[in-house]
This record gives C-alpha cells, structure tokens and sequence, in this order.
C-alpha cells in the first residue's frame, strides 16, 4: 500500500505513475471493471488537470505532471482542452451568476427579502394599509414573472430539442449522402475494371485468331491543355478495331512529382476511366504525362482527359483538362 | 470478381454478427443501444494512455477484438464474474505484448513530452478554433447543464471549494454526486469540441 490514505492523494499518484506497482495494479483493475471507480477517476483528472492549468501545483507533484502526465498526446490534447475551457468558463460565469437556485434556496431569499421590509416599514401604521396591498401587488408581480419564466424555460427547452433533433438528422442525411457517393465510386471504378476486362479478353480471342484484326492495334496522339480563353478541342481519328489509344499530355508547369489522369465522357461528364498515381516524364523544358486506355470506351463524341496532381499527403487537385473528339473511321 | 465480393459480403456479415454479439455480451441482458460498449472502450482507452502506450485507442480496440474473438469461439458466452472483469485480463495481455515489441516508442513518447511548450501558428489556430467550438457544442448542452458546469468549475482554490459546496446544497446533492455530474457534461463537451475541432 502506499503511504498516504488519502484517497484523492492516492488517485493522484496513480494518475502521475507514482504509486507502487501492485497498488497502482488494483486501480487499474479497478479503473475498468468498477464504474464508480472509473467516474471518481475521471473527476480527480479533471481537477488535476484544472490545477496545473491555474498554476496551483507545485513541487514534486508539478514535477511529475509535467515529466509523467504531459508526455502523453492524449493527456496533453485533455490539458489544452482544459486551458481553453476555463477561459471560456470563467466568461461564461461572469455573464449568468445567478440562473440556477433550488427551491429552497429561491425560498429563502423570496422570504429574507420580505420579512426585511415588513420590518422596516411595519412600524409606522398610517401606510400599513398602503404596505399591504403594496406587498400583494408585488406578490402577485412575482408571482406571474416566476409562471412566465417556467413558461419560457419550457419553450426554449423544447426549441432547444427541435434544434438538436434536426441536426440529428442533418448528420444523418449527409452520412447516407457520403455512403451513396461512396457506392457510385465504387460502381464506377468497377465499370472500369469490367471494360478493361472486356477489351483485355477481345485483345486475347484477337491474338487467337477468334477475332478479325484489322486496322492497327495502338494509336498515339500528343494533347495540349485547355486554355482558359475558348479553345477548339483537338479531333482524333482512331481507325475502327483499333485495341488501345495513347494520349501524351503535355503538362503545364507546376510543382507535383505525382499525378493521376480521368478520362471523362463530356455529354454527362462521367468518369470512363482512372489511371493509377503517374510520374510525369520529360520532353526537353517541358514535362508530359503518357496514358494508354481501352479505344473500345471511345465512341464518335467529345471526350476530356482530366489531369489531377497529387500531393504528398494523398491530397489530389485538377489541373488541367485536355478535351477531344473522337471521329472513327 | 464476383465471387471476391461475395466472399467480402459474407466477412462483412461475419464482422457485423461478431460485433453484435459483443455488444449483446457487454450488455448483459440490458439493451444501452452501445453505451456499454462505449464506456468499456473509453475505460479501457484511458487504461492504455495511463500506461504511456502510443496509439491508445487501436490497443483498446485490439483488446476488444480478441474478447469478441473469444466470444465467437464460446458460442456466444463467456465465465467470468463480469464482463469488464474479462476484457481488463485480455488488456493486459494486450499490454505485456505491446511493452515486448514497443520499448522504444514508450521512450520516444516521453521526449515527446518535453517538447510540448513551444507554441507554434498551427497551435494558436488550433486553440482559436477550439474556442469556436466549445461556444458552438455549449449552446448544445441543456441550459441548466451549462449553468451547473460553468459554475462548477469556475473560480480557483478556496472560491472554487466554496463555489461547489454551495451548488451541491442548492440542487441538494452530495458534493460527490454533483462532481460526477459535471465531470460527465464537461465530457460530453470535450467529446463535442474534439469532434468539431476535428472537422475543420
């Protein structure tokens, strides 16, 4: 056992890993088997946490917080919440010092207050009278501002349930919004995967002989980004049967190592196809991007190769796009 | 490729029944639509970061992957006096061998600690938007929950002291009663701010 029997003192040494093993053992046990046990700690924490915060420890126990208690990130994310909460804590007390009174307390001050005037003026008779219906006016007065106090309390309380039932279902909402997006996502990324299967079996039963194979088996054009004035998209001609187009996208300068490019379907603006993470290559000053898709998801229309850079942290941002239009012949 | 989503479907359902039956075990015959769940995972959290292990959290999830496991195996059911009885045994095992393979991060954490004074830009926005949030998640609170914390934790040493005895006897309570109270609302805002300051 440790030395002190203070349990608030012990509580203490077991949050700053001062306490000897095998105690500190059973408050660990204790911690998560006893929910009492777990509230009591997590309230002695807190007041811990509010101490150091205002400067009130000192000595060994300040040494320990701040060698023991601070070198975890948690603790220290529960410190800073801390120092911020009692800002706005002592702002918030300095605006409402009085809302909450029990009843009995409220009962007391409506009679200390009461008595204390009777009393001062009970002595002279010819406003007793007067007094008296001076002290039922302001009976009835308090009477009515205590009802319509309960009555407004009742209404906010109730707007205050509305509120939160509505942003409940905002949450709601925008998580089915998120899970639908995220199903489109994966329906397109499978789309593209089922196509590139496609063209990969008809490039197959084409090696075989099952196929005719005419016209070339790749085709290969250079794009240059959209200008933001108007620009006429670039027409490709890609010969029927062909097996695979390549685009090199002549990039304009930026900083990105690695980039990504989309191809998209510019009558409805869905995504065709995705690369995988590219490294752009180099021409001379310039850098360019080579992708090589399926030309069966080419039809005779207007396309746009969207190129996105990534950065370090995974983070993707559009570029540029390079529009074109098919004509097959 | 159609029998890999087949396949994920059925782990998916697998994880979701494993789950339930966690929850199930957790309540004891009590439906807390989770909340028992929540509070042995937050118990088990603090247990993890009171231990100085990095990653609290995928340790407390660990730990109660490895009882659901169990679970499974026992068809639902497992001897013990009580639950959280079981999950703090598996804990430390989930302990003992995060301390064999991890000694090193342990150390790592504590210089972590000795650099945390300096007060860069990135910490100024993360406290002012700290102070946004804990504005936006009070108005949240029930107005007498909001009075009751503010006045609970307001003042320092003595004034505090004899702040809380007086609002103990005015919602006539134990001063005991009423600091758990105020712990578990000044919980509920921490949780909130921490999750508004999370969205930024």
């Amino acid at each position: 056992m440790s030395n002190s029997t203070d349990p608030n003192q012990v509580i203490t040494q077991y949050l700053l890993g001062s306490l000897p093993e095998g105690e500190s053992g059973r408050l660990d046990e204790l911690s998560i088997t006893s929910q009492e046990f777990a509230e009591v700690l997590s309230a002695s924490e807190k007041d811990l946490i509010d101490a150091y915060v205002q400067g009130e420890l000192s000595g060994t126990v300040l040494a320990q917080f701040e060698s023991h208690y601070l070198a975890s990130p948690i603790r220290r994310g529960r410190v800073e919440f801390a120092e911020a909460f009692q800002v706005f804590a002592r702002k918030q007390s300095v605006v409402d010092d009085s809302s909450i009174r029990g009843p009995a307390d409220l009962d007391r001050k409506q009679k200390g207050g009461l008595l204390s005037t009777l009393s001062i003026f009970g002595q002279y008779a010819v406003l007793k009278w007067g007094l008296a219906v001076a002290v039922v006016f302001f009976i009835a007065a308090g009477a009515f501002l205590l009802v319509q106090n309960a009555r407004l309390r009742q209404q906010i309380s109730h707007e205050q349930a509305h509120r939160e039932e509505l942003q409940q279902r905002e949450t709601q909402l925008q998580k089915e919004l998120d899970q639908q997006r995220a199903g489109n996502t994966a329906i397109e990324q499978e789309l593209s995967q089922v196509r590139e299967e496609r063209v990969r079996l008809e490039e197959k039963a084409r090696k075989s002989g099952q196929l005719p194979a005419s016209g070339p088996a790749v085709v290969s054009f250079v794009l240059t980004p959209q200008l933001r004035s108007v620009g006429q998209a670039k027409t490709v001609s890609i010969p029927v049967n062909t097996v695979r187009v390549t685009m090199q996208l002549n990039l304009e300068p930026n900083d990105y190592q690695t980039f990504a490019v989309a191809l998209l379907d510019q009558s409805n603006h869905q995504t065709l196809w995705r690369s995988g993470k590219l490294k752009a290559g180099s021409r001379g000053d310039d850098r360019t991007l080579k992708v090589s898709f399926s030309a069966g998801l080419l039809k005779p229309q207007g396309y746009a190769l969207q190129v996105s850079g990534i950065s370090a942290n995974g983070q993707s941002e559009v570029l540029s796009d390079y529009p074109f239009k098919v004509v097959k012949y | 490729m159609a029998s890999t989503t087949q396949k994920q479907n059925r782990s998916a359902e697998l994880r979701e029944q494993t789950f339930r039956r966690l929850l199930a075990w957790l309540d004891q015959g009590v439906n807390t639509n989770g909340q028992s769940y929540l509070a042995i995972r937050e118990r088990l959290l603090g247990y993890f970061d009171r231990k100085n292990c990095l990653h609290a959290d995928e340790l407390a999830d660990e730990t109660l992957n490895r009882v659901a496991r169990r679970l499974d195996e026992e068809g639902g059911n497992i001897e013990t006096e009580i639950p959280a009885k079981y999950c703090y045994i598996v804990a430390r095992f989930v302990f003992m061998e995060y301390l064999r393979t991890n000694e090193k991060k342990i150390a790592a954490l504590d210089d972590i600690g000795r650099q945390a004074n300096a007060i860069s830009p990135e910490d100024r926005r993360r406290k002012e938007r700290m102070f946004e949030c804990l504005d936006r998640c009070s108005a949240k609170l029930e107005a007498s929950q909001r009075e009751l914390i503010f006045r609970y934790y307001s003042g320092e040493q003595r004034v505090k002291i004899e702040n809380r005895r007086e609002l103990a006897q005015t919602l006539e309570i134990s001063v005991n009663a009423l600091s758990i109270r105020a712990c578990r609302i000044r919980d509920r805002l921490e949780n909130c701010v921490k999750e508004c300051a999370g969205h930024e």
